[in-house]
């Protein structure tokens, strides 16, 4: 029975051997992906371009400008005095923000009165443009923090209010798990969980149907194999191929990237093989259910990378998703092993926090498999 | 010659659309994977999760409290306790803590009330955005509190000097992620579709060996070549109309501002251009299962590298450059700019002309590669 299962997985290998261009994309696929979005995907918005509609042209809003332009988040692209000209950058994508300072700006300022500004953002990039938002009113609060000062200071109140801000209400602030803030700390772990979802589902999803496609399969339905035997015989090899992919991953993390690891090797390696098994099972189901590779191909694209890039929880925490979101998140197996994927990385938790996720995986997978062998039929036609 | 060219299309288009299940997954490409990726949310901060653990239970810490909701934060619980807040950072049930303390009211009565903002920094953009909420917000109240002090008061009658931001967004003046991220998702899945479909079919015929028949054809190799792409590009535009119109218009009421005439005449280009690239693809492959992997080597950098992800103005240097040659980058910001923003070719004229080189490019290495069959 066992030596059965065996003698599919040798042949599968002997196979995967005998094709060096494939088993060598199948290593140098997810590496490569890595590299790029390791070293490239920041998803920092910085240097946005900044344009000003001026009306006022004082030293004070020349200031206020200034205070924008000092960051890292916004580069100036122009002071204009003309509210066609600012349409038309907006428009043509020159800049993503436009504020408008009104002419009376330096008289309201020197009295001590409140002003407006219109700040308009491109919302066509509507994550982009948000992050803008949070950027200018960071900017704007800071700006109204120093000026109440000076006016705090002017009415002789400044001394009386002890501590830095000059407000009865302010906050201290403390970061766990990432202190740094770093983005490379969550998308590094995070690209991890994404590339080992499609790229197994991918590899999976031809194994059955293109010995169906070129009619080797009959070969091994004449074989005295049984169908659970088939299907971990095909399984093995690669599972094997996507866990070395995994630590070549892991290992590319730490050393090349420098993600701050503060967990257990073992709890995110059992994690990993269990999901890896999981991957490779679902692309093994499509492939027992279509009848082209062209078909597996595209299913296991678009069961594994939208679901898992929006809803797994890579970019928001799942529970800022919507009831139907939150259920979705559930259904698609990178969200478990992004708990215990990023948990590992940056909490340092344990098996006896995450025994839940691992359970919920384990469970998911020998689901996916009992419907693969439900699924193959040995007969022909 | 039009007979042969006309009766080798026809097979090519009987071929893909008698194949029922492959257009069935199209289908559900071009309108169930378009509504998936509409439907969730992105990373920006709305109904960011929150626990609040309120100490003081005063006038002062619930007014605060009362602020922070709708709609950047969300409160999922009130805390009990130390072990409560500890619990739901960890599980990733909350995202940010605020511990408001014991005696908070009686220092807000002195000037001088503090709270303490725990932040989950493992998804550090989310948590720079909220934290940059939560400080408006209690600048804001500390202000009003201020504003009370009837000295104070007098001073400035029309309410303490500040500069009030009234921010407002074009285009998409809620920030509705859907509008945005079905149009991205029917983008890439045509790029992705029309390179597959291409390789696909080309690839298939290298496996079953009927290449050689076609090769023995009286076919051209321009023929061939252009029979091979015409079924896919009509396809495909026909799904990503449809798409368009109903599912990202027709379901997330996204406003298509532009012009069609304008879209489709440059979509069919790129279409072309992404179809070329699978063929050649194909010619480098010897089985599907090389051309997958390969696809994916070249397809994931283009999308990743079109701005779509990381916008072109926060790139690197080199990232910049790279992106340069990724054809995505014109297309994604032709296909915003004319569809969001209605833009005509006065504005997108340099994407079409990067599509156009680019296209060129791919369509002139498909050909040459296509051309070496027939040697």
């Amino acid at each position: 029975m066992l030596e059965r299962v065996i003698a599919v997985a040798r042949k599968e290998t002997r196979e995967l051997l005998r094709d060096p261009v494939y088993l060598g994309l199948a290593f140098v696929v997810p590496v490569a992906l890595m590299l790029l979005f390791g070293y490239g995907l920041t998803l920092d918005v910085k240097r946005i371009p900044i344009l000003f509609l001026d009306l006022d042209r004082s030293a004070t809003s020349r200031d206020y400008i200034d205070g924008h332009v000092n960051s890292e988040y916004f580069v100036l692209a122009g002071v204009v005095g003309d509210r066609h000209a600012a349409a038309d950058a907006l428009r043509d994508g020159r800049a993503r923000v436009v504020v408008e300072i009104p002419p009376d700006f330096a008289r309201r300022i020197a009295a001590w009165r409140p002003v407006a500004v219109g700040v308009t953002v491109d919302g066509s990039f509507p994550s982009r443009g948000e992050i803008a938002s949070g950027y200018v009113t960071a900017i704007n609060t800071l700006y109204n923090q120093r000026l109440l000062a000076r006016f705090l200071a002017r009415s002789g109140r400044g001394g009386a209010v002890a501590g830095g801000g000059a407000l009865p209400v302010s906050m201290n602030y403390s970061v766990w798990y990432n202190p740094t803030l770093e983005s490379k700390n969550f998308i590094v772990p995070g690209m991890m969980v994404i590339i080992q979802m499609l790229f197994p589902a991918l590899l999976g999803a031809l194994l059955i149907v293109r010995e169906r496609e070129s009619g080797t399969i009959f070969n091994l339905f004449c074989a005295p194999v049984r169908r659970w035997e088939i299907i971990a015989g095909k399984a093995v090899p690669y599972v094997g191929v996507v866990f070395l992919d995994y630590i070549l991953l892991f290992a590319m993390s730490i050393w090349l990237f420098e993600v701050r690891f503060v967990g257990s090797v073992w709890v995110l390696a059992s994690g990993a093989l269990l999901y890896s098994t999981c991957t490779i099972g679902i692309g093994l189901l499509i492939s027992v259910l279509t009848r082209s590779q062209l078909a597996a191909m595209l299913i296991a694209f678009l069961v594994t990378v939208t679901p898992a890039f929006n809803y797994s929880g890579f970019m928001a925490p799942v529970a800022s998703q919507d009831a139907v979101g939150q259920f979705a998140a559930r259904l698609v197996p990178a969200t478990y092993f992004m708990d215990v994927l990023r948990g590992s990385y940056l909490k340092g938790l344990g098996f006896a926090f995450y025994w839940p996720q691992l359970a919920a995986l384990g469970a998911y997978t020998a689901l996916i498999y009992f419907l693969a062998w439900a699924a193959l039929r040995k007969r022909i036609g | 010659m039009r007979g042969r060219l006309l009766a080798m299309i026809g097979k090519e288009f009987r071929q893909l659309l008698r194949d029922i299940p492959i257009l069935g997954v199209l289908v559900w490409a071009f309108t169930g994977a378009v509504y998936v990726a509409g439907h969730a949310i992105s990373m920006e901060t709305r109904d960011y999760p929150v626990v609040v653990y309120d100490l003081a239970r005063g006038s002062h810490a619930r007014e605060l409290i009362a602020r922070l909701r709708k709609p950047h934060f969300k409160i999922v619980r009130f805390a009990g306790g130390d072990a409560d807040i500890l619990r739901d950072l960890d599980a990733g049930k909350a995202a940010l803590a605020i511990v408001i303390p014991p005696d908070f009211e009686r220092q807000v009565e002195r000037g001088q009330g503090r709270f303490q903002i725990i932040s989950d920094g493992t998804l550090s953009l989310s948590a720079t955005i909220a934290g940059a909420n939560i400080a408006e917000v209690a600048f804001d109240y500390g202000v009003e509190i201020l504003a009370r002090d009837g000295r104070l008061a007098r001073l400035a009658p029309e309410g303490l000097p500040r500069v009030e931001a009234r921010i407002r967004a074009e285009y998409n003046p809620n920030f509705v992620n859907a509008w945005f991220a079905s149009l991205l998702e029917m983008l890439n899945l045509t790029t992705l579709v029309a390179a597959l479909l291409t390789a696909a079919a080309m690839v298939r015929e290298k496996e079953h060996g009927t290449l050689e028949q076609l090769l023995m054809s009286p076919l051209r190799p321009a023929e061939l070549f252009v029979a091979k792409i015409v079924p896919t590009v009509a396809v495909v535009l026909l799904f990503s109309l449809a798409s368009l119109f109903g599912v990202v218009h027709g379901v997330f009421d996204t406003p298509i501002r532009g012009s069609m005439l304008l879209f489709y005449p440059v979509s069919a280009i790129y279409v072309f251009a992404a179809a070329s690239l699978g063929l050649a693809i194909a010619m480098l492959a010897r089985n599907v299962a090389q051309a997958m992997l390969m696809l994916i080597l070249v397809l994931f950098p283009m999308m990743f590298l079109s701005g779509a992800f990381t916008p072109p103005e926060s790139m690197s240097p080199w990232m910049r450059y790279a992106s340069l040659v990724s054809p995505m980058r014109y297309y994604l910001d032709f296909g915003y700019q004319v569809l969001f923003k209605g833009n005509g070719l006065a504005q997108v004229w340099p994407d079409i002309v990067g599509i156009l080189v680019l296209g060129g490019a791919m369509f002139g290495v498909a050909v040459w590669r296509f051309r070496r069959l027939f040697r």
